[in-house]
């Protein structure tokens, strides 16, 4: 459904020394300076799927949601959406697709949301037995049936994210794109935007395109996820493979009973791992994967080992070492 | 067309409904257009007790042409001036995102998306002060031009909101429209002048370059010296090449827009 084939942004932008020196040098002449958003990415995605497009700030994500949206013009390579370049904007193609953006609200602040529905309803020319059908669900889904004829300006942050969710799924698109859509809210409402997000993909199939900071968003929602870099794809692939590829090691935590002995002897323990944390009741230690049996077992033949606990790396840590460097990444 | 007539229709509903939510502001910024009539209509009044002519027209052609300038204003403050004031500013901070991913042209969508309910009920005055200026006007004016200047009141309106298109698409690439913007209020007035008082370059770049003069004064021109079908075809071309050259920026523009980081 999304093709992605060395797909590039630059933009062109003047830079300014400081001070108003610097203004009145930049006011007669401009020093131009290019930078590329986003560099040479190919990808592809298929109807269901959900992929996280995961980035430190800068990274590129919103930039490729943007020219994936037909929102803004590529400087290289070239994409297919639905069949359709999104940049030439057909009305085929803008018919069929979705886009959320955490950070910017699409409907109008002082009407009630289910007047900014009506409004999206002939937006979309949706029939009145298909608009009610689908805002009955996504409302109830959302359980926000109640709210909704409140002023917009009225409701929090999470009840108004939940009602760009239903303005933008309300034409039942096939292709949608969620630019940060659980910035700013509290654990509760995120959870909810998650779990509505997993049961419309399993109803309604769509390929969705979620960028995110929070990871538990990135892994409640995807299973396959694209990590950008200073705009360039540095991985395609799944979270397994991430962790697979990208952590060599995983994180033994002995919980100890406690005893008379105090805290075991680092340099003891230091001889079974790199060691996170050592004290008279808990040992945590990063293991090479290959060595985790046999250091579980020597944990629990030499201490006082009440509970234990194998875990991998924390996908955020893994995909944070990939972004700041490539080759550093092998833990 | 028909799915264009509901939308707007739709804009219109929501615009009632937001307007009425402020009703202190509302009834505002009815006394303040209610004052801007009023000066305008002692600005002839007052110049015409020191003269008997204006670029050759006497006062009862004037207040027939005042009426005209009322009219097409409180159109382009109905239907237009909300949403071209803030134009701009969507621009520069990059929230056309979510009007270019609609399935609707965006020119129309960001043209016309706000109607100022509260200039509405001030289009009724301006409709009543040209009726009265129509009525009253001394020689018997027929049906067919007194139409026919109704007709071209809404070609100048079309033209009114072509012009200050063209000064705002530019925000685009310049990023801010403050300075382009100043300028098309600086010419404004020119507009609402009987193009006759002005004289050589200034008169000629007024109808051509800059063709403020065809906004208003052009209509009274084709009522009152009876000259409707030369008027007519230099305002119908005048408007044409306009409304290419804006659709022309505006396809340019989009090309150019460079959203806003998140």
């Amino acid at each position: 459904m999304i093709d992605v084939e060395n797909l590039g942004k630059t933009f062109s932008v003047h830079a300014k020394e400081p001070g108003l020196k610097g203004s009145l040098k930049a006011l007669f002449r401009r020093q131009v300076v290019t930078k590329p958003a986003v560099r040479d990415v190919r990808f592809h995605v298929d109807e269901g799927e959900i992929v996280g497009l995961v980035g430190a700030n800068g990274a590129g994500k919103t930039t490729l949601v943007k020219m994936l949206a037909g929102i803004i013009y590529p400087t290289a390579g070239d994409a297919r959406v639905l069949g359709f370049r999104p940049w030439e904007r057909d009305n085929r193609f803008r018919r069929q697709i979705a886009l959320i953006m955490g950070q910017k609200a699409q409907l109008w602040w002082d009407l009630p949301a289910e007047d900014c529905f009506l409004l999206l309803k002939e937006i979309y020319q949706i029939p009145q037995d298909r608009y009610r059908a689908a805002l009955d669900e996504l409302a109830t889904l959302l359980e926000v049936r109640t709210l909704l004829n409140i002023q917009i300006r009225r409701l929090s942050l999470g009840e108004r994210m939940k009602m760009e969710l239903i303005a933008a799924l309300l034409h039942r698109p096939r292709v949608v794109y969620l630019d940060e859509p659980t910035i700013g809210l509290d654990l509760t409402a995120q959870r909810a935007i998650r779990d509505f997000i997993l049961r419309y993909r399993e109803e309604h199939r769509p390929a969705m395109i979620v960028t995110s900071h929070y990871m538990e968003d990135i892994e409640r929602l995807c299973r396959r996820i694209l990590i950008l870099r200073e705009g360039e794809l540095v991985f395609d692939g799944s979270l397994e493979k991430v962790v697979r590829t990208y952590a060599e090691h995983k994180v033994v935590t002995a919980h100890l009973a406690r005893t008379e002995n105090g805290a075991p002897v680092s340099s003891d323990v230091e001889r079974l791992g790199q060691i996170e944390l050592c004290n008279d009741v808990t040992i945590r230690l990063r293991v090479e994967r290959a060595r985790v049996a046999e250091v579980a077992a020597e944990l629990l033949r030499r201490y006082p080992v009440a509970d234990i606990a194998i875990e991998e790396i924390d996908i955020g840590t893994i995909i944070e070492r990939i972004q700041r460097a490539r080759q550093e990444v092998r833990t | 067309m028909l799915r264009y007539a509901r939308l707007y229709a739709c804009f219109v509903r929501f615009s009632f409904s937001r307007a009425m939510e402020f009703r202190m502001d509302f009834f505002f910024r009815i006394g303040m257009d209610a004052l801007w009539y009023f000066v305008n209509l002692a600005f002839f009044w007052v110049l015409y007790r020191h003269t008997a002519s204006l670029g050759g027209w006497g006062y009862d052609q004037v207040l027939v042409f005042v009426g005209g300038v009322f009219f097409v204003d409180a159109l382009h403050m109905t239907i237009f001036s909300n949403n071209l004031w803030w134009l701009p500013i969507t621009i520069n901070k990059g929230d056309l995102d979510y009007y270019l991913v609609r399935p609707v042209s965006s020119l129309f969508f960001l043209s016309l998306r706000d109607f100022a309910a509260n200039s509405f009920v001030n289009l009724f005055m301006a409709l009543g002060v040209l009726a009265w200026t129509l009525a009253h006007f001394p020689e018997p004016l027929g049906a067919l031009p007194v139409t026919l200047y109704i007709a071209m009141l809404f070609l100048g309106l079309f033209l009114y909101y072509v012009l200050h298109m063209l000064f705002l698409i530019p925000s685009f690439w310049m990023h801010t429209g403050g300075g382009l913007r100043e300028i098309f209020y600086a010419l404004e007035p020119y507009a609402t002048r009987p193009h006759g008082v002005f004289r050589g370059w200034v008169r000629r770049i007024l109808v051509s370059l800059l063709p403020f003069a065809l906004i208003m004064s052009f209509p009274a021109q084709a009522l009152l010296e009876d000259l409707a079908l030369p008027v007519l075809a230099h305002m119908a071309g005048a408007t044409a090449a306009a409304f290419l050259l804006m659709l022309w920026l505006w396809r340019r523009g989009l090309r150019a827009y460079v959203s806003a980081s998140s």
